[in-house]
Formats: C-alpha cells, structure tokens, sequence
C-alpha cells in the first residue's frame, strides 16, 4: 500500500474523493448510503464545519476518516495517508459525538491512558494532564470515577483527551453537545486559538450558530450528499443589500440621512439599532453574577491554553 | 519498544477495568465462600472427604471463572464497540490486531489472578476436610476448623479493607478488594502452614496435596481457551449473544467426545466438530486424583498445549474478525 493515495494533493490536511458509504443489512444488500460521492479538501491551519440534519452523513465522514469505517468507494486521505494507517493518527485529535469513557476511570487516569497510547513519556503526560484538566475546569475533579460526572463533564474530559498529543488535526463531532452556554463559548473560544496556533480544525455539528461562530467554510451535507461548500462570509452575504453602523444621531441629522438614503435606493431604508444576541447577552450576565459572588473555581470556569498546543498563551474564556 | 508500552497499556486497562466491575468482584467472593464452606457443612461423606472437597473446590474455580471471562470478554470489547470507547482507542495510533490481542491479555491477566486464589483456596479446602488421626492424646476424625474459619474470614477481611482503603484514599472499592481478596488468601495459606489440623502450634509445614495443583493449572488452562473463545465472539456478538455463545461452546465441548468423538473415524463432519470444539475433557481430571492418585506431567504438558493451541487458533481467527468489523459506536 502506497503512503500517500493516488490524487491526493500536496498540504491538504483532509482530502476525500468520490467518497461513498453505502451500509448493508445482514444478506449484504444495500440499506442506505450515509455518503455519497463526498469530495473535500481541507486546508492547513483552516477551521471548517460539516453541516447538516440528523442522518445526514456527518459521522459517518468523520468515521471513515478515523479508520473506524471501511468507504464503499473513492477514497480519503488524512494528513497525507490512508485513514487506517497508524501513523496518520499521531497527528487526530478526536471528541467523539458521545463521550466514550471508561466509567470507572478518573479523569487524570482517562489522559494518562490516552497520553501513553501516543507513547508520551510519563513526565509529559503528567504535565499535561494537569494543564488540560485545568484548562477545562476539571483540576478539582481530577481523581474522581467519569462515570459519576454530569454530561457536561464527561464532554471536557473527552475534549482534554483529544488533545493530550498536541494534534496537528483536531476533529470536534458535536462539540458543544450537553455543553451550558459557558462551556460551548469556551469550547469555540478554544477552536479560534487552535486555528491560530495553526491547528486544523474539523467540526461537524447541526447548531448552525455554533458553525457561524467560528468556521472559516462549512460543507453543508443531506442525505451524504454534498449541497453546498464555501467561506461563511460570502455564503452568508446578502449582496443585493448594504448595512451602515453610525453612531446614534440627532432626530433632525436622522431625517436628513433617511431622506438621502430613500432619494438613492428608491425605497424606505430599514432603521433600527443593533442587537446582542442571545449567547452574548448571557455571558454578560453570567460574568457579572460571578465578578458579584467573586468565585472563579466552579466546572464552567475554563483556564488557560497551555502553551504546548501551540506558541502563545491564551485564555479560553 | 513503544509498541510494547502502548499494548501493556491497553491490557492494564482491560485488567483494571475487568476487575473494577463488581460482577467480577461477587463471583470471586462466591467462589472462595463456597470453597471454604463445603468441607465445613457437608457431613455425609461416604469415606470419599477429600474427594468431595477437591472436586466441589475445582468446580467452583471452573464455574465461577467461565463466569467471569464471560462477562469480562462481553463487557471488554463487545460493549466497547456498542458503547463507542473502541473508536476512542482506535482513532489513537492502535492498531485493531493490538487492541484485540490486549482485550485478551488483560482478562486473561484477571483470570490468573482468579485462579491462583481458587486454587490457594482448593488446596486448603482439600486440608480443611476431616481426617482420621492418631495421636497419643487424639484418635478419631478431626476437621481442621482453624484453617477452615480463617478462610472463610479471608473475603470479609478483604471486603472491609478494601472499604477502608476507599474511606481513607479513595481507591476504587472492587479493584482494592479483588486484589486483596488474592492477598488475604495467601496470607491465610502461609500462616495455617505454622498450625497443625488441631489447631496447635507447629513447625512451618502448609499440609497440603500439592498433586491439586495440576489439575488446577489445567482448569486455568480451561478457562483461558474459554477467554480466546469469548473474546473472539465479541468481536461479532453483543454482550448476552456472547455469553450465551461461551455456554453453547462450553456444553458442546464437554458433549463433544460422545457426541463427535465416537463417529470421527466414520464421519468427515463428526472428525471435523470434534477437532473444532474444545474438549473440556482434557483439562477436567480431578477423577485421576481419586485414592492418593497423581496426574502426571506429560498429560499435564500436552493438554496445556493443546490449550495454548486451541487458544491461539481461536486468537488468529478472532483478529481477522476484528480487522473487518466496522466501528460504529
């Protein structure tokens, strides 16, 4: 088996082509393609979202790359090589949709078991788990069985372990999933540092705000095919209109503006002052409760990026 | 090197995961309380004391360890692959033929360190059960109910310090006391060495029939071709599929002589079954040990390598199942 598949371009870090998933039932006759025909490239350093409805296909891509799933035809290439190879999978980092733990393990157990699976030496592990716990909000929690934790918890945990090998590709399958609002800021706080850090990230989720967020492009999938690809920015542009944002003028200086405004467009411009939304409005009052009550140490919150994951210390909250 | 580390890893796991699980705990318990029991309660013996003991000891190590290699091998890789922790280890750089093969190693881990308890317990069993003796100041029957009292005591001191371990340092409760279960049985089997059946002050001697330890060694062996079994039907099978495929194997396998084994020579099915089912009977000999009898070495050897055979066919077949399967949990 050649290292790197035919066709595969040079610095993808994922690339698929004509990838297709076709599930069969026990007498081996087809029972549904979960992809279909899936073609993909993913640059260094870019965060790019896998959209789509339940059913759509998303883990089963993300499975494929793993080496988890066998595709039906075409083919992947993940950091240069086939999916199953070991060696492409020092570089994953991966949070499962559901966080698959060993109920009876700690957390700082969970990640050293996972650090030594990457054959980091046991120095680094601990220093890493210490870091990652910390980094979480889980340093009080550190010795206690992942089985007793909330699913809240048990997420941070399985975010902490997908990065213990300092991943050069990191893939998020709903991240902020049984998340509070906190912790799905820190969550895309964290993947804006990785990408600046020059991480990849791939992450699938169906909460659209989560995506708008944070992605560079998204891949919008149905039915494992492939409806539409690109940046954020331009998919969301409405080009056939503009926004202005002024500071709030006089009543007389407004009148002026709109009479110009319609005089141009040839017709009523929209007025109206600009929002939070939701997610922003309620950190803002979380972070005050917790400026008044002056507590810091709870689960939500998060500490610091270590510096390993990258070249420069940032908070992830 | 590093492929070492990371197999030692996974088997460490699966060795402390089997034995966190407080089924496995409960079957140890049962299988020590019943061996340590039987020579106690049951009165009727018919001149056959030691018999009974040994046979009834071996045959809780036998039952109680399909058992536990049932449940390990169901809930170790079976569940592993509904429950998703299988895709976490193997979107890591692990290969699908390590995972299996340290699936296996860890239970089987768990499994020797079952059965040197329940043979500990076997040989103690077999000393506990009441003797004819004479001596200047005894003649008649006696039982040893010191040796017979500290063992049945060796689980509950397990149990309660593994509670005070947990209390004090937070350990997990079934691991601490599977562990100390092994500890507190061997540490009862060294002291009755220094305490003759009366219960008196003696020069250091264990009094056991060593001659056990053979047959003993092949119930391992039986539970270990039984582990290889279970591990490679959780590679296809849910947890209760799996079980139940270890108690068809193991019924089949004890029928197989009488059922395949007397038409081998007519019949190209029957040679076939019979040579691919396990044959319970070779390590099943506690019989041999009947009226002061020995098992000899060579019989000992071949079937623990016919064990080592079985088991690692069933591993080879297991590993190409393992390769296929797709992991969608």
């Amino acid at each position: 088996m050649s290292e790197t598949p035919a066709g595969a371009s040079a610095g993808a870090v994922v690339e698929t082509s004509r990838l297709t998933k076709v599930f069969r039932d026990f007498w081996r006759r087809p029972k549904v393609t979960a992809v279909d025909e899936l073609s993909l490239r993913i640059a260094p350093g870019e965060i790019y979202g896998l959209l789509g409805p339940n059913g759509s296909g998303k883990s089963t891509t993300i499975k494929i790359l793993l080496g988890l799933l066998h595709p039906t035809a075409g083919e992947a290439v993940v950091l240069g090589r086939p999916p199953r190879h070991v060696a492409a999978k020092r570089g994953i980092g991966y949070l499962p949709e559901e966080s698959h733990l060993y109920p009876y393990l700690s957390p700082r157990e969970t990640l050293t078991f996972y650090g030594r699976l990457f054959g980091l030496r046991a120095g680094i592990i601990r220093s890493r788990t210490a870091e990652l716990l910390d980094m979480v909000g889980l340093a009080h929690a550190a010795d206690r069985p992942v089985g007793e934790f909330s699913k809240g918890m048990m997420r941070r945990v399985g975010l902490a372990q997908a990065l213990i090998n300092d991943p050069r590709l990191v893939i998020l399958d709903e991240p902020t999933s049984g998340l509070d609002p906190i912790g799905c800021r820190q969550i895309k706080d964290l993947m804006l540092v990785l990408a600046r850090r020059g991480k990849t990230v791939l992450l699938s989720s169906h909460l659209l705000a989560d995506v708008e967020d944070v992605c560079d492009r998204i891949g919008i999938l149905f039915n494992g095919r492939l409806r539409a690809q690109g940046e954020v920015a331009q998919l969301l542009e409405k080009r056939d209109r503009i926004r202005f944002t002024v500071p709030c003028l006089s009543t007389e200086q407004l009148q002026t503006t709109l009479a110009l405004l319609k005089q141009h467009a040839g017709s009523e411009p929209d007025v109206d002052h600009p929002s939070l939304n939701l997610e922003q409005f309620f950190l803002r009052v979380v972070r005050e409760a917790h400026r008044d009550a002056g507590s810091a140490g709870s689960t939500a919150a998060g500490g610091a990026v270590p510096a390993w994951l990258g070249d420069r210390e940032e908070a992830v909250s | 090197m590093q492929r070492m580390r990371q197999f030692l890893t996974l088997t460490r796991l699966t060795a402390v995961e089997t034995l966190r699980q407080p089924i496995c705990l409960l079957l140890a318990v049962a299988c020590i309380l019943l061996t340590a029991a039987t020579p106690m309660v049951v009165m009727h013996k018919f001149g056959e004391e030691g018999k009974l003991a040994r046979d009834s000891g071996l045959a809780f190590h036998f039952v109680c360890g399909l058992l536990i290699a049932g449940t390990a091998a169901g809930s170790s890789l079976a569940r592993e692959l509904r429950k998703g922790t299988a895709s976490a280890i193997l979107s890591k750089p692990v290969t699908r033929d390590a995972l299996f093969l340290a699936k296996y190693a860890g239970i089987a881990c768990v499994l020797l360190l079952f059965s040197a308890t329940a043979a500990l317990a076997t040989l103690m069993c077999e000393r506990v059960e009441e003797r004819f003796v004479s001596t200047p100041a005894l003649t008649g029957y006696v039982t040893d109910w010191q040796t017979g009292n500290l063992l049945l005591a060796a689980p509950v001191a397990a149990l309660l310090l593994a509670g005070l371990l947990n209390y004090l340092r937070r350990g997990a409760f079934s691991s601490s006391a599977f562990v100390l279960l092994a500890l507190c049985v061997a540490a009862v089997f060294a002291v009755s060495g220094f305490f003759d059946r009366t219960g008196r002050f003696a020069p250091f001697d264990l009094r056991v029939a060593w001659r056990i330890l053979p047959a003993a060694l092949l119930v391992t062996m039986a539970l270990l071709v039984l582990a290889a079994l279970a591990v490679a039907l959780s590679t296809r099978l849910r947890p209760g599929p799996t079980l139940a495929g270890c108690g068809v194997l193991f019924m089949a396998g004890l029928v197989s002589d009488y059922l395949f084994g007397q038409h081998a020579a007519t019949s190209a099915a029957a040679a076939f079954l019979h040579a691919a089912l396990p044959n319970w009977q070779h390590f099943w000999v506690t019989d041999a040990l009947s009226a002061g009898g020995h098992i000899p070495l060579p019989y000992v050897l071949r079937a623990a390598g016919y064990g080592v055979l079985y088991a690692g066919g069933v591993l080879a077949f297991g590993i190409l199942s393992f390769r296929g399967v797709e992991v969608q949990g």
